[in-house]
């Protein structure tokens, strides 16, 4: 515990108070300063692994906007330069410390080091532009409960090049949501000077959006009388706006790669506004300043040092969150089709649930969506089914922030191939906040159309969950029309709060809802939400052959079973698991241990996927049966029905695999 | 010449509409843009109008059907008595062509070692009918593929009491094989010696602090001690088949395990290939994955020599069922005053009482060194 006298104040909330006054400013800034010196020298000594970036030279424009926020629901988006305004915003020096130490007592516990931090309304993390539509997300959370806070997302010139960063910029003022996108322009992304990597203006850029836009300079004597003014412009007007502050970086990017001239090094250090802020104050003031820091920096370090490296309690096998039993309205067991089950649970959802949201492209009415699945739900919610710019990477970070922010965003993704336009905020947001932040919730759900045999071609008629079962704390659930596909809806919004892929295969919608004979299988104890999203089969208990099979090849494994049973007189049993990730291993072993052949029947690209998983599972557990799979060859899916028939796997095809096996 | 009408594409996601009425009879005039009928998605209903005047020569779907889109709905001909054409065929996956043996019918020629041009097919095909008359006629009184009830008896009369009739487990399917074969194959014997208890407690006692194992290991030593046995007997470990002895090479020891209520037989193969402490595990690593009724189908078949406890039910003294194909299943018991009763269930037709016993009392004491 670090008993040394705070040298700042702090809010109700623990928020350093950092007056306006040169004192008050410097005094605070030579505290950022003396910390990235501090890490830097522990760098040297080999005491941080990893990487690390300081703000050196930019005290003053990192803390300017923190410091001006002071509503409770304020939120800060950082970047991998975080630390002016991490400690600007919790007053965690210690905490920071230890973080890139990869102490026990960091303020993520080591998880997260430099770069990815969570503390209360603060969140940063690694990928360039990354947090700009999860903090878009957040504004638009915190608009819709009339809150006044506001969401300041902080990027560098060096993010102008990413094209989330525009997709963020324009869902906020589509949204007219309070979020003040802060570039901090150094002048330099990395190594490389960003005169010659943006083109235009940048001022300009948020003018085409139409937000507010406002050009100051951290070595304006105004500098922080004129942010403050644009922090509460930006509050009172509630809607977005973008703020370039003029910067100087006086460290490298990271360490050792500033190849900068030391002419140009040296003009930096003689612009530097933390040095000319202590030029203007009393020499007497200075000293006393910087002994106080020090002392104090002396035992945060001391402090850091002292805590012990991170370890686990037990090493995490995984990264999702139980499922919550709660009572909620259940879905009809029996409907007239798919696409009618699916509108039916939705709205139950937003019914019964204020915090659902389901945003997506063309969802309104009379429209009603793509596929239909949202038709007559705009009319009845018009606040809470949204139907968003084709920004499809925006969007799922726009669900990812308003899950933070405690909605349960259903996002619709038009067609599963646009999926990987979506890939990043997936794989490196929303699946990572949970399983490194214990508070970070992301009870997200994106539901897609997905499969072929329509002729729409190679880029809408993929079955991309090969891809997805593969991202690490993301759930893959994939029903039929033999599962009950709204309950499985219903139970992926309302029961797992885990980030969700929810698939639906365009045939399946118009097929009617009736589980016939198949029954629902006893998840096992270790198998996560198997219950929520079960596994069904149907046949024969002593089968000659197996079929698993998912989703939308469903019916055509049932057709193939069909002439395997009258043709053949082979008992046939189909498994057909609704959750395809985390994989119901336990009871999908239990099953399939001791049959003598398994057939998987999926309509994804075969390798590396679910059908591979599965067999190797039971290949590791000392299964001794016959397997074999059966998908589409990895090669683009033909437009003309002649050729994409001949490429998606048919009931002949399934007849003629489980023939062969049992030659 | 006759003109289709079609049935026309609605919404860009849907390859198949509902026809919901016709609004024209065969024989009715048409005029161009005359609403000859409805049809319907899920979400809109649009009137079908005609292309061009005519008369209605027929109808090609009626109410309620689902037809693809672009499918012909009816045909309009310049005169009412104007021949419809014939519709094109819709291109259609041939039918398969059926091999001259059904699948499962090639499971079961390989599983009896028949040829297929043995088999008089049925209908032209061979199939489990045919093979299973074949094996009819051929005096195997079993079915192909329900042989595990072997015996031909005639069925049972049914209870005059009411009741339900419930399906065997498949433990409990095997259960009722086994007692058959007992029955109906083995010429079964028992005996049964008395024997001091503390050798063995001492031994194993010893042996478990030894190596650390967590359970006692005294009936995994026993069987292992029996595995000894068949080094010096060959006949402990074999079966009477067509006449002869016949005498496995391999001793796959069969261990009966109670979990929960299934009793499984789970076999230990290869037993006399391994030493005592490789015997003692992998007889645990059987009896854990029993008790979560994980066994595969290897592990509870293929028994040639057996061993059965009912210690932990206090029983002291029971007769073991002899599992199929094999003639020697010991019966270890709970003791009582420092003796305990060891006997052992064999098939008479290969081994006689005083082998047992010689067996019985290699079994009695552990290894002397």
């Amino acid at each position: 515990m670090n008993t040394t006298t705070s040298p700042f104040d702090r809010d109700s909330l623990g928020k350093p108070v950092v007056g306006p006054d040169p004192k008050a400013l410097f005094a605070f800034g030579h505290l950022l300063r003396e910390t990235e010196k501090l890490i830097l020298d522990l760098f040297s000594q080999g005491l941080v692994s990893g990487t690390t970036h300081t703000c050196l030279g930019q005290e003053l424009c990192q803390l300017a906007v923190v410091r001006a926020l002071n509503d409770p629901d304020d939120h800060v988006l950082s970047n991998h330069r975080n630390h002016g305004h991490f400690l600007t915003y919790s007053g965690d020096f210690t905490g920071l410390v230890a973080e890139i130490m990869g102490r026990a007592s960091g303020v993520c516990g080591g998880f997260g080091g430099s770069q990815h931090i969570a503390y209360r309304h603060f969140h940063s993390n690694g990928v360039q532009a990354g947090m700009t539509a999860i903090g878009t997300g957040i504004a638009l959370a915190l608009k819709a409960k009339r809150s006044k806070g506001i969401v300041a997302i902080v990027i560098g010139d060096g993010t102008l090049g990413e094209g989330l960063l525009y997709e963020s910029m324009n869902l906020a003022a589509v949204w007219n949501a309070p979020v003040l996108f802060v570039v901090e322009h150094n002048g330099i992304a990395q190594t490389t000077y960003t005169r010659h990597t943006i083109g235009g203006d940048i001022a300009a850029r948020g003018q085409a959006f139409g937000l507010a836009t406002w050009r100051v300079d951290d070595c304006d004597p105004e500098f922080i009388a004129k942010t403050t003014g644009v922090v509460e412009q930006l509050r009172a007007n509630g809607g977005p706006g973008m703020l370039i502050i003029d910067t100087g970086r006086l460290g490298p990017h990271s360490k050792g790669d500033d190849l900068r001239p030391a002419e140009e090094r040296e003009a930096l250090r003689l612009r530097d506004p933390l040095r000319k802020l202590a030029e203007n104050l009393d020499p007497a003031e200075v000293t006393a300043i910087e002994a106080a820091n020090k002392v104090f920096l002396d035992a945060v370090e001391s402090s850091a040092m002292a805590s012990p490296p991170a370890t686990f309690d037990t090493t995490p096998q995984h990264a999702f969150r139980m499922a919550v039993e709660k009572d909620f309205v259940n879905a009809a067991p029996l409907s007239a089709n798919v696409r009618q089950a699916l509108n039916d649970a939705l709205g139950q959802l937003l019914a019964h649930d204020e915090a659902v949201v389901v945003l997506g492209e063309d969802l309104h009415d009379p429209y009603g969506g793509a596929f239909k699945v949202t038709a007559g739900l705009s009319s009845k919610f018009p606040d809470r089914v949204i139907s968003t710019p084709i920004s499809e990477a925006g969007i799922t970070g726009a669900g990812i922030g308003l899950a933070m922010a405690s909605k349960k965003p259903v996002i619709e993704i038009m067609f599963a191939d646009f999926l990987t336009l979506c890939m990043d905020q997936i794989y490196n947001h929303a699946v990572k906040f949970p399983g490194m932040f214990p508070d970070t919730r992301v009870p997200l759900v994106i539901r897609t159309p997905c499969g072929g045999r329509r002729g729409y071609g190679p880029t809408h008629s993929q079955s991309p969950e090969n891809i997805f079962v593969a991202v690490p704390g993301l759930s893959v659930v994939y029903g039929s029309h033999r599962h009950n596909p709204g309950q499985l809806l219903i139970n992926a919004v309302e029961r797992w709060p885990n980030p969700t892929l929810f698939l639906e295969h365009k045939l399946l919608y118009g097929e009617k809802v009736d589980p016939q004979d198949y029954e629902p299988l006893a998840g096992g104890a270790d198998d996560l939400g198997a219950t929520l999203f079960p596994t069904i089969r149907r046949g024969a208990s002593d089968p000659d052959i197996t079929l698993l099979s998912y989703g939308g090849m469903l019916p055509v494994a049932e057709r193939a079973a069909r002439q395997l049973e009258d043709d053949d007189e082979l008992l046939v049993e189909i498994v057909a698991p609704a959750l395809l990730a985390p994989l119901p291993r336990q009871s999908l072993l239990a099953l399939l241990a001791n049959r003598p052949r398994i057939l998987v029947v999926e309509e994804s690209h075969p390798h590396f996927g679910f059908g591979a998983e599965i067999l190797a599972t039971l290949a590791e557990n000392g299964f001794t049966g016959k397997v074999a799979r059966l998908g589409t060859p990895p090669a683009p899916i033909a437009a003309a029905r002649s050729l994409e028939s001949a490429q998606l796997p048919d009931e002949e095809a399934i007849v003629a695999a489980v023939l062969g096996m049992l030659q | 010449m006759a003109t289709p009408i079609r049935a026309p594409r609605i919404n860009n996601n849907d390859d198949e509409v509902k026809v919901l009425a016709f609004d024209v009879q065969p024989g009715t005039l048409v005029k161009s843009g005359q609403i000859v009928g409805q049809i319907e998605t899920d979400k809109a209903v649009l009137d079908v109008e005609s292309p061009a005047d005519g008369y209605v020569l027929g109808l090609l779907a009626k109410p309620d059907d689902v037809v693809k889109v672009g499918s012909i709905l009816l045909w309009l001909g310049e005169s009412p008595d104007e021949p419809m054409p014939e519709a094109p065929d819709e291109p259609k996956a041939g039918a398969r062509a059926l091999g001259e043996t059904t699948a499962k019918a090639r499971l079961l020629l390989s599983k009896h070692g028949l040829r297929a041009d043995a088999i008089q097919p049925i209908d032209g095909r061979i199939t489990v009918e045919a093979i299973e008359k074949h094996l009819a006629a051929r005096g195997g009184s079993q079915s192909a593929v329900n042989r595990t009830m072997a015996p031909d008896r005639s069925p049972e009369p049914a209870p005059d009491v009411p009741g339900v009739a419930v399906s065997l487990s498949k433990e409990e399917k095997g259960m009722a094989a086994t007692v058959l074969w007992h029955r109906d194959q083995a010429v079964a014997g028992y005996v049964e010696i008395e024997y001091d208890l503390a050798p063995w407690a001492e031994y194993a006692k010893r042996l478990q602090d030894e190596k650390g194992w967590m359970m006692s290991p005294l009936l995994s030593l026993m069987a292992w001690r029996l595995t000894q046995a068949v080094a010096k007997n060959p006949r402990l470990n074999a079966t009477l088949l067509n006449g002869q002895r016949y005498e496995y090479a391999t001793i796959n020891l069969g261990f009966t395990i109670q979990a929960g209520e299934a009793l499984y037989l789970a076999v230990v193969r290869d037993a006399g290939q391994m030493d005592e402490p490789t015997f003692v595990n992998a007889l645990g690593d059987l009896q854990r994955r029993a008790a979560g009724h994980k066994l595969r189908e290897a592990e509870t078949s293929g028994a040639t020599i057996g061993f059965s406890s009912m210690e932990r039910w206090k029983v002291t003294r029971h007769i073991p069922i002899l599992p199929p194909q094999t003639a020697f299943m010991v019966a270890h018991a709970a003791g009582r005053d420092g003796k305990g009763i060891l006997g052992a269930s064999y098939d008479h037709r290969i081994l006689n009482g005083a082998q047992v016993v010689g067996a019985l009392r290699h079994l009695a004491r552990p290894a002397t060194n």
